[in-house]
């Protein structure tokens, strides 16, 4: 006498339904704990996080300077993608840094999201 | 024969009125009854309301993060989760990283030397033997203005001197022909441009008075004036300065400084008058005693010779007086000045700090534009402070010169580097970051005997400097480049700098 499967799957679903809105706090918790990690390293001046369409979800900066950031790299981060998928369509862009006299911008791409740290590498 | 006889006359009836009676119909009409009915109205309450428009200074995008998009956290914690370690991999790396030290790259052409663009003069003046006392630039950093007038005299004159104006950017720019020549009837000593609007332009003069032109009309170039009224300065004005636009009126405000001890701001009115609206007073005994000074009577003015705004907090002002010191003020005070003069409106006592003495008067003091706490103040004894307004005591004492300095200036793009007018007739340009000690460039003018009595730098067109003498000649100086680009570490070391203060 085995239990039936299917039931078995249909409490499995129920309980992760109960559960949702306390994961994506906890979720949300996670993010930010992950945002704040990187943002106390030596010399970081500011964090944002942009999704797909350009539009800033978390920065630790004012928002017409994020506006500002998360426009421009977006744009940038895809005009680099472009020029390393065409010089070899079987590449892709993992990391993106630019490095000005005042301090220096890395920009980590993803599908959906784009998270840019900016940094003021003074020694 | 012939026989009388009667006949009847013959009758023809009317038929006319039996016609007309056949054909006519009697009607009668009448208006259908109007309905009327009767109702009252009445509001159950009033209220009053105003609206008015703010002037909004800049669009701040409003961010609304949590509501705009809904944003998928577990997706959002799984990218950063990949990322993470990268990113921090590449911050460390980063930190430790000395593959750029002394990497320098020139995105413009390098101009390794100091020349000499224009030398501008006007020849009236140059004949009545006028020294240069002010320069402007203006807004759009194009059109030069300089004042011309006697800064040796110690008479009272009445002798007439010039504003003129140079478009440096017109073709055909003639060095001995301004474009436009203003008529003064006292000696202008000091001008001051617009800092938006590029043709206003405000002059104190000998006098007291302060008068306002508007280059752009060339029949009559004088739009407000002060006239001699009982507020109006008793002394020569040795600074004018435009002040922020107050966001409610179309009036614009200008403050003037004089040697009679007073500031005053007007404001300017429909009729060409400018009015006084607010007034500070120094009166020896409301001075700060922060160190021992030099006992003087009680109510005696302290003569202010120059005034400069810190960029960082719009109420604070650093003054330098004849007595040899400098003085930090803020617009913001309440408590109001001794008494000496009447004057229409109240003047308020605005000093709050004062900072050790130069051996002689200060000329010329100027806030950093990249430091809130650092100032400069420059006197006859030929010395430079660097003063932090946290201390009485300078961070850096400097001799320039053996005789007199007229001007000190910060440089609008380098942290490090003020330029100072001598009465050598040299400019100094001084550069924290390479020598504390003795200049980076000097500029010599003119002669041994002729002062340089005003720089101004140019704030759009970084690489100019211009530079006034006694010989009533305007020089337009081209700075090198590395005057004009900020190098890498300059912010820190003004930092640096500025946190010397001894506690």
């Amino acid at each position: 006498f085995r239990p039936c499967p299917i039931a078995t799957v249909a409490r499995r679903e129920s309980r992760s339904h109960a559960g949702d809105s306390s994961c994506a706090s906890l979720a949300m918790a996670e993010v930010e704990e992950t945002l704040k990690r990187i943002q106390a390293h030596k010399g970081v001046i500011g964090t944002i996080v942009v999704n797909a369409e350009g539009i800033p979800i978390r920065t630790t900066l004012d928002n017409s300077t994020t506006v500002q950031y998360a426009g421009l790299l977006h744009q940038l981060t895809m005009k680099a993608r472009s020029t390393v998928r065409d010089i070899d369509p079987q590449n892709d862009l993992t990391f993106l840094r630019i490095r000005s006299k005042k301090h220096e911008i890395m920009v980590a791409p993803d599908k959906e999201y784009l998270l840019i740290v900016i940094q003021n590498p003074c020694e | 024969m012939f026989g009388d006889g009667v006949v009847r006359g013959a009758d023809v009836e009317s038929l006319w009125r039996r016609d007309m009676g056949t054909r006519c119909e009697a009607k009668s009409c009448q208006t259908g009854e109007i309905s009327t009915v009767e109702a009252a109205v009445q509001s159950h309450s009033s209220r009053d309301a105003g609206m008015q428009t703010d002037q909004s200074e800049e669009t701040i995008q409003d961010l609304d993060l949590q509501k705009e998009a809904p944003v998928d956290y577990a997706g959002l914690l799984s990218f950063l989760q990949g990322v993470e370690d990268v990113v921090i991999k590449e911050l460390n790396k980063n930190w430790r990283s000395h593959a750029f030290d002394g990497f320098e790259v020139n995105w413009v052409d390098q101009n390794e030397t100091v020349s000499c663009l224009h030398s501008l003069l006007y020849p009236e003046a140059q004949d009545q033997k006028l020294q240069v006392t002010s320069i402007s630039w203006n807004a759009t950093g194009s059109v030069v203005a300089c004042s011309y007038g006697r800064l040796d005299d110690g008479d009272w004159s009445t002798e007439k001197s010039y504003v003129c104006t140079w478009n440096l950017d017109r073709r055909g720019l003639n060095p001995k022909r301004p474009d436009l020549v203003v008529d003064v009837p006292s000696s202008v000593m000091c001008l001051a441009f617009h800092p938006s609007q590029p043709s206003l332009i405000v002059g104190g003069l000998y006098s007291g008075e302060v008068l306002i032109w508007d280059t752009s009309r060339i029949e009559d170039p004088l739009i407000w004036r002060t006239g001699m009224t009982d507020d109006t300065h008793t002394d020569p004005v040795y600074q004018v300065d435009w002040l922020q636009d107050s966001k409610h009126s179309h009036h614009f405000q200008i403050l003037s400084v004089s040697t009679d001890g007073k500031i005053l701001v007007w404001q300017t009115q429909r009729d060409g008058q400018l009015m006084l609206v607010e007034g500070f007073a120094l009166v020896a005994q409301q001075i700060p005693r922060s160190m021992k000074l030099k006992r003087t009577r009680g109510e005696t003015a302290v003569g202010v010779t120059s005034l400069s705004f810190s960029h960082f907090d719009p109420s604070v002002f650093i003054i330098g007086v004849e007595g040899g010191y400098a003085l930090k003020c803020s617009t913001a005070v309440e408590t109001a000045a001794v008494p000496r003069t009447v004057s229409s409106i109240p003047l308020k006592a605005p000093a709050q700090f004062a900072f050790s003495p130069h051996g002689g008067p200060v000329y010329c003091v100027s806030c950093s534009p990249f430091h809130r706490n650092l100032f400069l103040s420059g006197g006859t004894d030929g010395h430079v402070h660097l003063h932090s307004m946290l201390q009485a005591q300078p961070l850096i004492s400097l001799q320039l010169s053996k005789k007199y300095l007229f001007s000190v200036r910060w440089s609008p793009v380098r942290p490090l580097v003020f330029a100072a007018a001598t009465g050598e007739g040299e400019v100094q340009l001084f550069d924290f970051g390479k020598s504390s000690q003795k200049p980076a460039v000097s500029i010599k003018q003119a002669s041994a005997q002729t002062p340089v009595y005003c720089i101004e730098f140019n704030i759009k067109q970084t690489q100019l400097l211009a530079a006034g003498d006694a010989s009533g000649m305007l020089k337009i100086w081209q700075l090198s480049s590395d005057f004009i680009q900020q190098g890498p570490r300059e912010m820190n070391h003004l930092e640096q700098l500025a946190n010397e203060v001894t506690d």
